[in-house]
């Protein structure tokens, strides 16, 4: 507060303090040395109940719940001792008292101000029972998020051991048969036969990616200087094969930076962006992919996988992040749905966004950003 | 190498895969003597009642009911002879924990069921290949 002009009287204060002390928003009770109550707000007496009348000579523990109000008695007499300007109640939970005996939390800031007829203290109190509300609720919904989740990976987790255990069965059973029992079957009955172990086999395989998705949930990401470069590196020679096979051509057209990750999630990510642009190409035509890097702003950095393959309608740019989601039928491209998921949990887990961009007959970019270091994590035990 | 005593037993509680192991390791060539337990309690009963031909290997399931296989691998890791004998898990896990806990009580191998019947064939075959023709096993007492 600036000082006032040597103009402005007495008076005229007086009547700027005494609006303020009837307009201020929290409520104020200002109570003399024998814990007497001398003076309240309107604020005051909305959160309390009382009229001012019925403040004036109200002892101040009247407004304390009758389980505190022996300590308080007792804290009051130690504030006298060494009064300053401070929060009530530092680390407790703080309850005041209403004229009909409910309860409700508050906050309070107690302000000494000594007068000639001893020293008064001014308590201004917040009524936190909205706040406390939300608070609590907001811990509440934190809590069954964080419950939900773990028991999502563990489902996904326990399920597809227990889901392997009786699949195990039908395939070595379905091979037996075929062993023993093909000759016996007719042409037909071979054909089932041969369906059903296609079938079987198929579950193997979605049930093998939904342990890999569940694996990357569980997993927390030790901060480590991971080399892009080397990354892709690395998932170019593991991909020699198919590169080979397809004839495809990859291109670094930038160099990647070095960022804050977990380097075998990084691997499987960028396994899993490259065999996509692999497999998603153009019939008859061999895959041209680029990957690069933008310049990094504000500590995060964009990669760019762009392909130039079957590319995808853009309404479907999220729905190819689902679990199990596929856009093309089993016999055009062979795979579970699971991939990108997998990208797309990774990049979460590194506090980054993943987006595809896609159209149909032209091609298909995939843009990471990362954040360069990871928020500090507590030392791995 | 003939040997009257039984060489191999089995610890599973599922009767599917008792069928499907035993079936794999004759498909494999193995002609020996099988001996089939359901659990953990039944192996080491069996075991204890048959001191003076103990079988060559154990081949150990891990998730059994009534009594676990490392349960049973705790006991039988405390017993003079018994601790003796090589024990091969085999199990559907193929989790890091189960591993790491199985070698710490003393397991020989670690293996996980395969899902397909050739493959646990040729796995039979390799057991057979390097337990009971390469590695010389515990004499009897």
């Amino acid at each position: 507060m600036s000082k006032s002009g040597p103009t402005a009287s007495l008076n005229d204060h007086d009547e700027v303090f005494r609006l303020v002390f009837e307009a201020a928003p929290n409520g104020i009770v200002v109570v003399n040395d024998q814990g007497s109550v001398v003076l309240v707000n309107p604020q005051a007496e909305r959160m309390f109940g009382y009229s001012r009348e019925e403040f004036i000579g109200l002892r101040i523990e009247d407004l304390v719940p009758q389980r505190f109000r022996s300590a308080h008695v007792h804290h009051r007499k130690g504030f006298a001792k060494q009064p300053s300007q401070r929060g009530m109640g530092a680390g407790r939970d703080l309850h005041a008292r209403r004229k009909d005996g409910s309860e409700f939390p508050v906050e309070i800031g107690l302000t000494p101000v000594p007068s000639p007829e001893g020293l008064l203290v001014v308590s201004s109190i917040v009524d936190t029972t909205e706040r406390t509300r939300a608070d609590n609720e907001l811990r509440r919904y934190a809590a069954d998020l964080e419950r939900s989740n773990a028991d999502l990976r563990n489902f996904a987790h326990v399920a597809s051991h227990d889901l392997q255990e009786p699949l195990r069965k039908i395939t070595a059973f379905g091979e037996r048969l075929r062993k023993h029992c093909a000759t016996a079957l007719d042409e037909k009955g071979n054909d089932y036969l041969q369906r059903m172990t296609d079938a079987s086999h198929r579950m193997q395989g979605l049930i093998e990616d939904l342990l890999t998705f569940s694996r990357v949930s569980m997993h927390q990401v030790p901060a480590e200087e991971v080399d892009l470069n080397q990354v892709l590196t690395t998932v170019l020679e593991d991909l020699e094969i198919a590169i080979g096979e397809t004839g495809a051509t990859i291109e670094r057209t930038t160099p990647l930076p070095s960022i804050h990750a977990d380097r075998s999630q990084m691997g499987q990510l960028f396994q899993n962006l490259v065999s996509n642009a692999l497999k998603f190409h153009r019939p008859g035509e061999t895959p041209r992919i680029t990957v690069s890097a933008m310049r990094p702003v504000l500590g995060k950095v964009t990669l760019e996988f762009r392909d130039h393959g079957i590319g995808f309608e853009p309404r479907y740019a999220d729905r190819i992040f689902g679990i199990f989601q596929r856009l093309h039928g089993r016999n055009e491209y062979e795979g579970t749905g699971v991939g990108l998921a997998i990208c797309r949990k990774i990049v979460e887990l590194h506090h980054g966004t993943i987006t595809a961009l896609g159209e149909p007959g032209v091609g298909a970019r995939f843009l990471v950003e990362l954040p360069l270091r990871q928020p500090s994590t507590p030392p791995e035990s | 190498m003939t040997q009257s005593r039984t060489i191999l037993i089995l610890a599973d509680d599922d009767p599917d895969d008792r069928l499907l192991t035993r079936e794999a390791f004759e498909e494999a060539g193995y002609q020996g003597a099988f001996q089939f337990v359901e659990d953990g309690r039944q192996l080491l009963e069996y075991l204890d009642s048959s001191r003076k031909s103990l079988p060559g290997v154990i081949l150990l399931d891990l998730n059994m009911p009534r009594m676990s296989g490392y349960e049973a691998l705790t006991e039988l890791k405390t017993d003079q002879a018994l601790r003796r004998i090589p024990i091969i898990v085999l199990t559907t896990s193929s989790a890091d924990e189960d591993v790491l806990r199985s070698y710490d009580l003393g397991v020989n191998s670690f293996i996980t069921k395969p899902s397909s019947f050739q493959e646990l064939t040729e796995v039979a075959k390799r057991v057979i290949d390097y337990w009971l023709e390469t590695v010389k096993l515990p004499p009897q007492s």
